[in-house]
């Protein structure tokens, strides 16, 4: 009998009905046993779980701003200035949704370096693996997790907002043939306005967060079928193995207060900004894509130079080619890396060096970058963090 | 391979210590979290203003003061005015010598501007959405209409109090009256506008010429559309103005601006003046019986009807009399700023040293702008132009030869 990829509602044999208890993800979120290695603190950080707990954070916070929010262009900046003054604890829902925003795209992409860096994405046991898929699953939801951050950027209808997106859109817009479609797709037209901010909204509330449960699901559903956190196969020993309840709950637990903790604190001392409502008509000096994107905005301004009478399109590379390019490799990743199952787990082992030296660079100039461009100032210009920022123009 | 432990010691055994020690401060920082929200500012204010009416008004009068946020929507403008959680005293008589903010607000002004119609922040400024005082007085960053304070006017306006820099926000809703009572500053620059007869180049109010920009919504344009390649110090739309008002071409080099040389609180009025041509997004409601439009006085009008039947119409008709006076043909300027015509056939020649006729064909300086942006003739026209001034020229030396002595050469 061929496996059904999903459960029946009517299933054929007593076979099939077990097979649905056991497909069911609520139902078996954790193993009877798992091993000690699967949950000990290094190598995962257990940042997986720290980014499924920051999820619900914000899918949590998110309700009580939905309550509050008007997706208006005329009503939305009037309504975060009541949340953040009047609406009770407003202020800190709003600051623990922007934190939790801000630490999960952190969070999950240090997930991608640990799983990157241990070659987890490779299949090392006699049992049928395929955390080459897991892997494929991750980099979405990678992308989803930006793409949840992003549309969340535009609602406040501030300045800070309106012009974070223009400049990503004019990014995105630089793509040969599509990219023009594609702005018009998510903006409903070719300036921000209020179909954009309808467009983000639904986004950000129901189609990504939807898209994100779907394949966070599969995603841990895949990692149990193929037997846990990876590691180079290796015999069962009794001695390694604890029961998942209470030692895995507790632990889970544990990462969850911590989470919570973290974003509740931070959430206290870092007040959220809420700039001038947005203007079309006026730019602000500098006009910056969220931090995450950055370090693209930074190679866009680097490589839009004029040589003789050949004009570099700065936005197409640094905005389109790049992180394309880079993200293809990073999905394709695991069918072109050919070192062997037994590197799996291991640090730096002679087989990958390479490779691992090369991620390494990358993701140090990402971070460099990114850096540099939160110490851009007015006109581009590049400011110490001690160095005030020349002058910027009030009204008194 | 070696065994591996949770950590050291027994399996478990310390996750239970760290869940308790996480529960204890997860407890202790929404303890923090509730304290913040508990005890937001107004309540100490509430609870003074409270003690105070009880002591001088008795308990009965206490019962009456409010708790909680309290606000003021003023659907005519759009705004929700938070500033009465503090201010508890407004309206209250017996404390208008009290401390802010438990001060009563001087009536009269709020017989004319009741708080339930007009709020708070229209007249004084400041982010009526806040509840806190530092964001609620706006002196905080992205936040364009900080409340007009004491202190914001004695750095602006030195020595001229608060209530001058009030008068920015009158205006915008008192923009077209020509005198507003209380708003002393701004009826100043509204004179030295007619006086210096800035209507000449710029509209203003939807009046006026064509040679500079469009002056009606000034206010509007925001401090970053400024050139501040020029102005030296503190970069801000109102020291731009001021340094624009002392001297138009250090700081705009293409400009045709004249410098007016006017004494530095003639600048700061007008500087003020032009920062409140802004649109404030108020209802006609809330507007009254205010003018709606900026039209010319009466005797303006009359004098320019009867100019127009005398024998310079050409020259009223055109348009140059907003600025030269023909005073052989009786033509009176509102704004004489350029010389009189009577005598242009000698002047043009003595200044530019070319006849009329290639002069007014081919014009340098104001002129220039002039012909260019709002007089545009066409050659028939300039035909004219130099026919009607050789016209006040004849006119000229016939008075001269009848009455020798009159002082007819002008600027």
């Amino acid at each position: 009998m061929t496996r059904r990829r999903f459960w029946s509602l009517r299933p054929a044999s007593t076979g099939e009905a077990t097979d649905a208890i056991l497909a069911n993800l609520l139902l078996h979120w954790f193993p009877a046993r798992m091993r000690l290695t699967s949950i000990a603190w290094t190598p995962s950080f257990w940042l997986g779980t720290v980014t499924w707990v920051l999820f619900v954070l914000l899918l949590l916070s998110g309700l009580p701003l939905m309550v509050f929010y008007v997706p208006s262009t005329r009503e939305a900046y009037q309504s975060i200035k009541d949340i953040e003054h009047v609406v009770s604890f407003g202020w800190w829902i709003r600051a623990a949704h922007r934190i939790a925003a801000h630490l999960m795209v952190i969070v999950v992409s240090l997930h991608l370096v640990r799983v990157f860096l241990t070659g987890a994405y490779k299949n090392a046991g006699q049992r049928e693996q395929h955390r080459e898929w897991n892997w494929v699953i991750g980099v979405a939801m990678l992308v989803g997790t930006l793409l949840l951050s992003f549309t969340g950027y535009l609602l406040p209808w501030d300045q800070l907002a309106f012009w974070a997106v223009t400049v990503s859109m004019n990014i995105v817009s630089s793509t040969l043939l599509v990219g023009p479609a594609i702005r018009d797709a998510l903006i409903g037209g070719r300036e921000i306005g209020q179909t954009a901010l309808m467009r983000f909204y639904l986004l950000h509330i129901v189609v990504v967060p939807i898209a994100m449960a779907v394949l966070f699901a599969y995603h841990m559903w895949r990692v149990r079928k193929d037997g846990g956190l990876a590691r180079g196969d290796a015999p069962q020993d009794a001695a390694e193995v604890v029961v998942a309840i209470p030692a895995v709950a507790r632990r889970v637990t544990v990462v969850a207060l911590l989470t919570w903790l973290v974003v509740t604190v931070l959430a206290l001392v870092i007040p959220s900004p809420l700039e001038e409502a947005a203007n079309a008509l006026v730019t602000p000096n500098p006009a910056k894509a969220p931090w995450y994107f950055l370090w693209l905005q930074e190679i866009v301004a680097d490589t839009t130079v004029r040589i003789g009478s050949v004009a570099v399109n700065g936005a197409f590379i640094g905005g389109v080619v790049l992180p394309m390019a880079l993200l293809v490799l990073l999905t394709l990743w695991p069918w072109l890396d050919r070192s062997p199952a037994a590197t799996v787990g291991a640090t730096l082992p002679r087989e990958r060096r390479t490779q691992v030296l090369v991620f390494i660079a990358i993701a140090a100039i990402v971070i460099v970058l990114t850096g540099v461009g939160l110490l851009r100032g007015p006109s581009w210009q590049f400011y110490w963090p001690w160095q005030p920022w020349a002058n910027v123009p009030t009204r008194f | 391979m070696a065994r591996v432990t949770l950590n050291a010691g027994e399996p478990g055994r310390r996750d239970v210590a760290l869940l308790a020690v996480l529960a204890v401060l997860l407890v202790g920082a929404t303890a923090w979290l509730v304290y913040r929200e508990a005890v937001p500012e107004y309540r100490d204010h509430q609870r003074q203003f409270g003690n105070l009416v009880q002591r001088r008004l008795g308990d009965a009068a206490a019962t009456a003061v409010p708790a909680g946020i309290q606000q003021l929507w003023v659907p005519g403008a759009g705004r929700a005015d938070r500033c009465p959680s503090c201010h508890l005293a407004t309206a209250w008589r017996g404390f208008e010598r009290g401390d802010e903010p438990l001060r009563t607000h001087p009536a009269g002004m709020l017989r004319a501007h009741p708080t339930n119609r007009f709020g708070c922040t229209l007249c004084h400024g400041g982010q009526g959405w806040a509840v806190d005082r530092e964001r609620a007085h706006g002196h905080v960053p992205y936040w364009p209409e900080p409340l007009a304070d004491a202190s914001m006017a004695a750095s602006l306006l030195p020595g001229a109090g608060r209530a001058s820099l009030m008068a920015l926000n009158c205006n915008a809703c008192h923009r077209y009256e020509t005198a507003t009572a209380g708003a002393e500053i701004i009826n100043r620059g509204k004179r030295l506008v007619d006086e210096k007869g800035c209507r000449a180049c710029h509209r203003i109010n939807g009046r006026g010429g064509l040679i500079g920009p469009d002056l009606s919504w000034a206010g509007d344009k925001n401090p970053e559309q400024y050139d501040y390649g020029r102005l030296s110090g503190r970069r801000s739309v109102f020291t731009w103005h001021e340094a624009h008002f002392q001297d138009p071409r250090a700081l705009v080099a293409e400009t045709v601006m004249p410098s007016f040389h006017l004494p530095p609180d003639d600048i700061k009025a007008l500087a003020l003046l032009v920062m409140s041509w802004r649109r404030v997004g108020v209802d006609a409601s809330l507007l009254g019986d205010l003018p709606r439009t900026d039209s010319p006085s009466p005797q303006e009008r009359a004098l320019a009807a009867e100019m127009e039947r005398g024998p310079g119409a050409w020259f009223v008709k055109t348009g140059c009399y907003q600025c030269h006076p023909v005073s052989v043909f009786g033509v009176k300027s509102p704004t004489p700023i350029g010389p009189d015509l009577s005598t242009a056939m000698d002047d043009v020649e003595r200044r530019f040293s070319v006849p009329v006729d290639t002069f007014v064909k081919n014009p340098s300086g104001t002129m220039k702008a002039v012909f260019a942006r709002q007089f545009m003739l066409s050659p028939a026209q300039k035909d004219e132009a130099v026919r009607e001034l050789r016209a006040a020229y004849a006119e000229f030396q016939r008075q001269q030869a009848v009455m020798p002595a009159a002082p007819a050469r002008a600027k």
